[in-house]
Protein backbone atom coordinates (compact mmCIF):
# COMPACT_ATOMS: atom_id res chain seq x y z
CA UNK A 1 0.00 0.00 0.00
CA UNK A 2 1.21 3.59 -1.26
CA UNK A 3 1.79 5.60 1.59
CA UNK A 4 1.60 9.54 0.45
CA UNK A 5 4.46 12.16 1.56
CA UNK A 6 2.34 14.57 2.57
CA UNK A 7 1.10 12.08 5.29
CA UNK A 8 1.04 14.09 8.81
CA UNK A 9 2.31 12.78 12.08
CA UNK A 10 -0.38 14.79 14.09
CA UNK A 11 -1.48 11.23 15.70
CA UNK A 12 0.50 11.89 18.82
CA UNK A 13 -0.22 15.69 19.42
CA UNK A 14 -0.84 16.73 22.40
CA UNK A 15 -4.74 18.07 23.17
CA UNK A 16 -5.29 22.00 22.44
CA UNK A 17 -7.47 22.71 25.73
CA UNK A 18 -7.60 25.89 25.27
CA UNK A 19 -9.64 25.98 22.17
CA UNK A 20 -11.24 22.71 22.21
CA UNK A 21 -14.90 23.55 21.14
CA UNK A 22 -18.13 22.05 23.39
CA UNK A 23 -19.50 18.78 21.57
CA UNK A 24 -23.26 18.42 20.84
CA UNK A 25 -25.29 20.16 23.30
CA UNK A 26 -27.86 17.04 23.66
CA UNK A 27 -25.04 14.68 23.19
CA UNK A 28 -28.12 11.30 23.13
CA UNK A 29 -30.54 13.14 20.69
CA UNK A 30 -28.29 15.48 18.76
CA UNK A 31 -26.05 12.31 17.40
CA UNK A 32 -29.23 10.34 16.43
CA UNK A 33 -30.68 12.79 14.65
CA UNK A 34 -27.10 13.44 12.54
CA UNK A 35 -26.66 9.79 12.31
CA UNK A 36 -30.58 9.53 10.65
CA UNK A 37 -29.26 12.12 8.51
CA UNK A 38 -26.47 10.43 7.11
CA UNK A 39 -28.56 7.01 6.53
CA UNK A 40 -31.20 8.84 4.39
CA UNK A 41 -28.63 10.49 2.89
CA UNK A 42 -26.61 7.01 1.78
CA UNK A 43 -30.31 5.63 1.11
CA UNK A 44 -31.05 8.06 -1.22
CA UNK A 45 -27.75 9.18 -2.57
CA UNK A 46 -26.93 12.47 -4.80
CA UNK A 47 -29.87 14.66 -3.14
CA UNK A 48 -28.84 17.18 -0.82
CA UNK A 49 -29.13 16.80 2.92
CA UNK A 50 -28.52 19.36 5.33
CA UNK A 51 -27.38 18.67 9.02
CA UNK A 52 -29.43 21.38 10.98
CA UNK A 53 -28.35 20.80 14.52
CA UNK A 54 -26.28 23.35 16.10
CA UNK A 55 -22.82 22.39 16.73
CA UNK A 56 -19.72 24.77 17.91
CA UNK A 57 -16.79 24.34 15.32
CA UNK A 58 -14.47 26.17 17.43
CA UNK A 59 -11.03 26.97 16.19
CA UNK A 60 -11.53 23.54 14.03
CA UNK A 61 -12.10 25.16 10.44
CA UNK A 62 -13.97 22.00 9.44
CA UNK A 63 -17.45 22.32 8.14
CA UNK A 64 -20.21 21.64 10.54
CA UNK A 65 -21.46 18.97 8.56
CA UNK A 66 -18.41 17.33 9.19
CA UNK A 67 -17.88 17.64 12.43
CA UNK A 68 -21.31 16.54 13.23
CA UNK A 69 -21.06 13.80 10.96
CA UNK A 70 -17.50 12.55 12.70
CA UNK A 71 -18.99 13.49 16.19
CA UNK A 72 -21.78 10.98 15.32
CA UNK A 73 -19.94 8.29 13.34
CA UNK A 74 -16.87 7.76 15.15
CA UNK A 75 -15.89 5.74 18.40
CA UNK A 76 -13.21 4.27 20.24
CA UNK A 77 -13.38 1.38 17.35
CA UNK A 78 -13.33 3.86 14.52
CA UNK A 79 -10.04 5.23 13.66
CA UNK A 80 -9.65 8.24 11.57
CA UNK A 81 -7.62 9.55 9.37
CA UNK A 82 -7.12 13.43 8.35
CA UNK A 83 -5.93 14.26 5.04
CA UNK A 84 -4.17 17.55 6.64
CA UNK A 85 -2.83 18.05 9.48
CA UNK A 86 -5.57 19.52 11.97
CA UNK A 87 -4.43 20.02 16.13
CA UNK A 88 -8.17 21.56 17.16
CA UNK A 89 -9.84 19.31 15.02
CA UNK A 90 -7.63 15.84 16.22
CA UNK A 91 -7.99 17.50 19.65
CA UNK A 92 -11.64 17.43 19.68
CA UNK A 93 -12.09 14.60 17.74
CA UNK A 94 -10.21 12.04 20.47
CA UNK A 95 -11.94 14.30 23.04
CA UNK A 96 -15.40 13.62 21.95
CA UNK A 97 -15.87 11.12 20.26
CA UNK A 98 -12.90 9.27 21.32
CA UNK A 99 -11.58 7.64 17.98
CA UNK A 100 -7.88 7.42 17.53
CA UNK A 101 -6.37 9.15 14.77
CA UNK A 102 -5.34 6.72 11.80
CA UNK A 103 -1.29 7.11 10.97
CA UNK A 104 -2.20 5.65 7.49
CA UNK A 105 -5.34 6.08 5.03
CA UNK A 106 -5.58 2.25 5.09
CA UNK A 107 -5.84 1.79 8.80
CA UNK A 108 -8.52 4.39 8.34
CA UNK A 109 -12.82 3.36 9.30
CA UNK A 110 -14.03 7.12 9.30
CA UNK A 111 -11.70 9.79 6.85
CA UNK A 112 -11.85 13.32 6.54
CA UNK A 113 -10.62 14.90 3.38
CA UNK A 114 -10.32 18.54 3.59
CA UNK A 115 -8.27 19.31 0.29
CA UNK A 116 -9.64 16.68 -2.46
CA UNK A 117 -7.32 18.53 -5.02
CA UNK A 118 -4.77 16.97 -2.55
CA UNK A 119 -6.66 13.32 -1.28
CA UNK A 120 -4.61 10.21 -2.49
CA UNK A 121 -5.79 7.62 -4.64
CA UNK A 122 -9.42 5.90 -3.90
CA UNK A 123 -7.66 2.43 -3.34
CA UNK A 124 -5.49 3.51 -0.80
CA UNK A 125 -8.51 3.59 1.39
CA UNK A 126 -9.99 0.25 3.26
CA UNK A 127 -12.06 -1.32 0.70
CA UNK A 128 -13.03 -4.56 2.56
CA UNK A 129 -12.77 -7.94 1.44
CA UNK A 130 -14.80 -10.22 -0.24
CA UNK A 131 -16.35 -11.77 3.59
CA UNK A 132 -16.24 -8.77 5.23
CA UNK A 133 -16.98 -5.67 2.38
CA UNK A 134 -18.11 -3.93 6.15
CA UNK A 135 -14.50 -3.28 7.13
CA UNK A 136 -14.01 -0.28 4.44
CA UNK A 137 -13.26 3.05 4.63
CA UNK A 138 -16.15 5.95 4.54
CA UNK A 139 -14.50 8.98 2.95
CA UNK A 140 -15.80 12.40 4.07
CA UNK A 141 -14.87 15.12 1.40
CA UNK A 142 -14.82 18.78 1.52
CA UNK A 143 -16.28 20.06 -1.84
CA UNK A 144 -16.77 24.15 -2.56
CA UNK A 145 -19.39 23.60 -3.43
CA UNK A 146 -22.53 20.93 -3.85
CA UNK A 147 -23.99 22.80 -7.14
CA UNK A 148 -22.42 24.51 -10.02
CA UNK A 149 -20.17 22.01 -10.78
CA UNK A 150 -19.97 19.95 -13.99
CA UNK A 151 -23.33 18.35 -13.96
CA UNK A 152 -23.37 14.15 -12.88
CA UNK A 153 -26.20 11.54 -13.88
CA UNK A 154 -26.34 8.97 -10.88
CA UNK A 155 -28.39 5.75 -11.21
CA UNK A 156 -28.56 2.83 -9.00
CA UNK A 157 -30.42 1.83 -5.74
CA UNK A 158 -32.65 4.15 -4.16
CA UNK A 159 -32.67 6.13 -7.33
CA UNK A 160 -35.79 5.49 -9.44
CA UNK A 161 -34.67 7.14 -12.56
CA UNK A 162 -31.91 9.35 -12.37
CA UNK A 163 -30.30 11.72 -9.82
CA UNK A 164 -28.51 15.08 -10.55
CA UNK A 165 -26.08 16.21 -9.11
CA UNK A 166 -23.22 19.11 -9.43
CA UNK A 167 -20.62 18.97 -6.87
CA UNK A 168 -17.65 21.61 -7.62
CA UNK A 169 -13.78 21.23 -6.26
CA UNK A 170 -13.55 17.83 -6.90
CA UNK A 171 -10.20 17.09 -8.95
CA UNK A 172 -10.47 15.75 -12.60
CA UNK A 173 -10.43 12.33 -12.96
CA UNK A 174 -11.90 11.41 -9.06
CA UNK A 175 -15.18 9.79 -10.87
CA UNK A 176 -13.42 8.23 -13.38
CA UNK A 177 -11.03 6.10 -10.30
CA UNK A 178 -13.77 5.82 -8.24
CA UNK A 179 -15.73 3.96 -11.34
CA UNK A 180 -12.81 1.67 -11.72
CA UNK A 181 -13.40 0.57 -8.01
CA UNK A 182 -17.02 -1.05 -9.09
CA UNK A 183 -16.08 -4.34 -10.49
CA UNK A 184 -14.33 -4.82 -6.48
CA UNK A 185 -18.29 -4.70 -5.70
CA UNK A 186 -19.02 -5.77 -2.41
CA UNK A 187 -16.02 -4.31 -2.20
CA UNK A 188 -15.32 -0.35 -2.22
CA UNK A 189 -15.80 3.20 -0.21
CA UNK A 190 -18.90 5.53 0.60
CA UNK A 191 -18.63 9.17 0.24
CA UNK A 192 -19.66 11.95 1.70
CA UNK A 193 -19.34 14.95 -0.46
CA UNK A 194 -19.72 17.77 2.50
CA UNK A 195 -20.18 21.46 2.25
CA UNK A 196 -21.03 23.89 4.63
CA UNK A 197 -24.27 21.99 6.65
CA UNK A 198 -25.21 20.22 3.21
CA UNK A 199 -23.93 17.03 2.55
CA UNK A 200 -24.94 14.39 -0.23
CA UNK A 201 -23.72 10.68 -0.17
CA UNK A 202 -22.69 8.32 -2.97
CA UNK A 203 -22.72 5.08 -1.69
CA UNK A 204 -20.32 2.21 -3.72
CA UNK A 205 -23.67 0.73 -5.30
CA UNK A 206 -24.33 4.56 -7.15
CA UNK A 207 -23.29 4.43 -11.00
CA UNK A 208 -21.96 7.97 -11.61
CA UNK A 209 -21.65 9.08 -15.17
CA UNK A 210 -20.33 12.55 -16.22
CA UNK A 211 -22.32 14.24 -18.95
CA UNK B 1 -4.45 5.55 47.96
CA UNK B 2 -2.95 6.87 51.27
CA UNK B 3 -5.28 9.51 52.50
CA UNK B 4 -3.00 10.64 54.80
CA UNK B 5 0.00 11.84 52.42
CA UNK B 6 -2.32 14.64 52.18
CA UNK B 7 -1.62 16.69 55.21
CA UNK B 8 1.05 19.00 53.63
CA UNK B 9 -0.07 21.03 50.51
CA UNK B 10 1.75 19.24 47.72
CA UNK B 11 4.86 20.70 45.86
CA UNK B 12 4.23 22.59 42.82
CA UNK B 13 7.06 22.28 40.08
CA UNK B 14 7.47 19.81 38.04
CA UNK B 15 5.10 18.17 35.81
CA UNK B 16 5.43 14.99 37.75
CA UNK B 17 4.83 16.55 41.24
CA UNK B 18 1.55 18.52 39.71
CA UNK B 19 0.00 15.19 38.40
CA UNK B 20 0.65 13.62 41.63
CA UNK B 21 -0.66 15.84 43.95
CA UNK B 22 -3.92 16.62 41.19
CA UNK B 23 -4.63 12.92 41.27
CA UNK B 24 -4.31 12.80 45.17
CA UNK B 25 -6.82 15.55 45.39
CA UNK B 26 -9.10 13.86 42.47
CA UNK B 27 -9.24 10.64 44.44
CA UNK B 28 -10.19 12.40 47.73
CA UNK B 29 -13.03 14.67 45.44
CA UNK B 30 -14.13 11.43 44.36
CA UNK B 31 -15.16 10.66 47.83
CA UNK B 32 -16.29 13.67 49.23
CA UNK B 33 -19.89 14.10 49.40
CA UNK B 34 -21.99 16.80 47.42
CA UNK B 35 -22.60 18.99 51.10
CA UNK B 36 -19.53 18.90 51.96
CA UNK B 37 -18.45 20.31 48.07
CA UNK B 38 -20.65 22.72 48.23
CA UNK B 39 -19.80 24.23 51.74
CA UNK B 40 -16.26 23.82 51.46
CA UNK B 41 -16.29 25.67 47.56
CA UNK B 42 -19.04 28.61 49.14
CA UNK B 43 -16.79 28.80 52.02
CA UNK B 44 -13.29 29.48 49.90
CA UNK B 45 -14.99 31.85 47.26
CA UNK B 46 -17.73 33.90 48.92
CA UNK B 47 -18.09 36.11 45.75
CA UNK B 48 -19.62 33.33 43.88
CA UNK B 49 -18.24 30.45 41.61
CA UNK B 50 -16.59 31.31 38.83
CA UNK B 51 -17.59 31.34 34.85
CA UNK B 52 -16.96 27.90 33.52
CA UNK B 53 -17.82 26.65 29.61
CA UNK B 54 -18.96 22.87 29.92
CA UNK B 55 -16.65 21.12 27.25
CA UNK B 56 -18.67 17.88 28.38
CA UNK B 57 -21.67 18.42 30.11
CA UNK B 58 -21.61 16.04 33.77
CA UNK B 59 -23.11 12.64 31.82
CA UNK B 60 -23.78 8.95 33.81
CA UNK B 61 -22.96 5.91 32.17
CA UNK B 62 -21.88 2.59 33.18
CA UNK B 63 -18.08 1.41 33.77
CA UNK B 64 -16.69 -1.76 33.57
CA UNK B 65 -14.99 -2.39 36.70
CA UNK B 66 -12.04 -4.80 36.22
CA UNK B 67 -10.27 -6.92 39.24
CA UNK B 68 -7.19 -9.33 38.96
CA UNK B 69 -7.16 -12.19 41.31
CA UNK B 70 -4.21 -12.15 43.96
CA UNK B 71 -0.66 -10.09 42.17
CA UNK B 72 -0.70 -12.56 39.38
CA UNK B 73 -3.58 -13.23 38.10
CA UNK B 74 -5.57 -12.49 35.19
CA UNK B 75 -7.77 -9.53 34.71
CA UNK B 76 -11.46 -10.01 34.64
CA UNK B 77 -14.19 -8.06 34.30
CA UNK B 78 -15.64 -7.61 38.10
CA UNK B 79 -19.46 -5.93 37.20
CA UNK B 80 -20.44 -2.30 35.92
CA UNK B 81 -20.74 0.31 38.10
CA UNK B 82 -22.86 3.89 37.52
CA UNK B 83 -20.36 6.65 36.77
CA UNK B 84 -20.66 10.33 35.88
CA UNK B 85 -17.91 12.28 34.38
CA UNK B 86 -17.69 16.09 33.45
CA UNK B 87 -15.32 18.23 32.01
CA UNK B 88 -15.18 21.94 32.35
CA UNK B 89 -13.36 24.69 31.38
CA UNK B 90 -12.67 28.02 33.58
CA UNK B 91 -13.36 31.33 31.52
CA UNK B 92 -10.10 33.28 31.77
CA UNK B 93 -10.40 35.99 34.25
CA UNK B 94 -8.31 38.63 36.46
CA UNK B 95 -6.89 35.97 38.62
CA UNK B 96 -7.79 32.98 36.79
CA UNK B 97 -6.27 31.15 33.76
CA UNK B 98 -7.83 29.04 31.24
CA UNK B 99 -8.37 25.97 33.30
CA UNK B 100 -9.36 22.57 32.75
CA UNK B 101 -11.58 20.94 35.22
CA UNK B 102 -12.14 16.88 35.11
CA UNK B 103 -14.21 14.66 37.20
CA UNK B 104 -15.47 11.33 37.30
CA UNK B 105 -17.21 10.16 40.56
CA UNK B 106 -19.72 7.01 41.30
CA UNK B 107 -23.36 7.59 41.18
CA UNK B 108 -25.99 9.67 39.09
CA UNK B 109 -25.34 12.91 41.17
CA UNK B 110 -24.70 15.65 38.34
CA UNK B 111 -24.48 18.62 40.89
CA UNK B 112 -22.04 16.72 42.75
CA UNK B 113 -19.84 16.49 39.42
CA UNK B 114 -19.73 19.67 38.92
CA UNK B 115 -18.39 20.79 41.79
CA UNK B 116 -15.65 18.19 42.06
CA UNK B 117 -15.13 19.07 38.60
CA UNK B 118 -14.71 22.78 39.39
CA UNK B 119 -12.75 22.05 43.15
CA UNK B 120 -10.24 20.45 40.63
CA UNK B 121 -9.89 23.47 38.11
CA UNK B 122 -9.83 25.66 40.70
CA UNK B 123 -7.53 23.86 42.63
CA UNK B 124 -5.02 24.07 39.68
CA UNK B 125 -5.53 28.17 40.19
CA UNK B 126 -2.19 29.45 42.16
CA UNK B 127 -5.02 32.47 43.56
CA UNK B 128 -7.33 29.56 45.19
CA UNK B 129 -4.60 26.45 45.22
CA UNK B 130 -4.08 27.19 48.66
CA UNK B 131 -7.65 28.35 50.33
CA UNK B 132 -9.42 25.34 48.80
CA UNK B 133 -6.61 22.74 49.49
CA UNK B 134 -6.80 23.67 53.36
CA UNK B 135 -10.60 24.03 53.41
CA UNK B 136 -11.83 21.08 51.34
CA UNK B 137 -8.84 18.69 50.62
CA UNK B 138 -7.68 18.27 54.13
CA UNK B 139 -10.93 18.50 55.77
CA UNK B 140 -11.82 15.27 53.61
CA UNK B 141 -8.64 13.22 53.62
CA UNK B 142 -9.29 13.58 57.47
CA UNK B 143 -12.68 12.83 57.34
CA UNK B 144 -11.91 9.49 55.07
CA UNK B 145 -9.19 8.26 57.28
CA UNK B 146 -11.34 8.55 60.52
CA UNK B 147 -14.20 6.76 58.38
CA UNK B 148 -11.70 3.95 57.46
CA UNK B 149 -10.45 3.60 60.39
CA UNK B 150 -13.12 3.75 62.36
CA UNK B 151 -14.30 0.64 59.96
CA UNK B 152 -11.02 -0.93 61.03
CA UNK B 153 -12.13 -0.83 64.19
CA UNK B 154 -15.29 -2.41 63.68
CA UNK B 155 -13.88 -5.14 61.87
CA UNK B 156 -11.34 -5.99 64.21
CA UNK B 157 -13.63 -6.16 67.36
CA UNK B 158 -14.98 -9.09 65.18
CA UNK B 159 -11.68 -10.81 64.88
CA UNK B 160 -11.72 -14.78 65.76
CA UNK B 161 -8.36 -16.22 66.21
CA UNK B 162 -7.23 -19.78 65.53
CA UNK B 163 -5.08 -21.58 67.50
CA UNK B 164 -3.54 -24.94 65.91
CA UNK B 165 -0.81 -26.86 67.80
CA UNK B 166 2.11 -27.08 65.96
CA UNK B 167 2.93 -30.58 65.01
CA UNK B 168 6.72 -31.89 64.14
CA UNK B 169 7.19 -34.28 61.80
Amino acid sequence: MSIPNHQPSHTQERMQWDTLPPGFADPVHDSQSVFRILLDALARPARLFRIETALDTGTTATPVAALAALYALCDFATPVWLASPNQALSSALRFHSGAPLAEQPADAAFAWIDDAAAMPALSSFALGDAESPEFSATLLIRVSSLSGGPELQCSGPGIETTQTMAPLGLPSGFWQARAELAGLFPCGVDLYLICDDTLAGVPRTTRVEEA
Amino acid sequence: MPASSSTSPPPVGSPHDESAARRNWLAILARTPRAALEHGLTAALPDGLPQFDWLRPPETGLAMVRGRVGGSGDAFNLGEATVTRATLRLRAAADIPLTIGIACLLGRDKRRTELAALSDALLQVPAYHQTIYTQLIQVQAQQIEKDREAQRRAAAATRVEFFTMVRGD
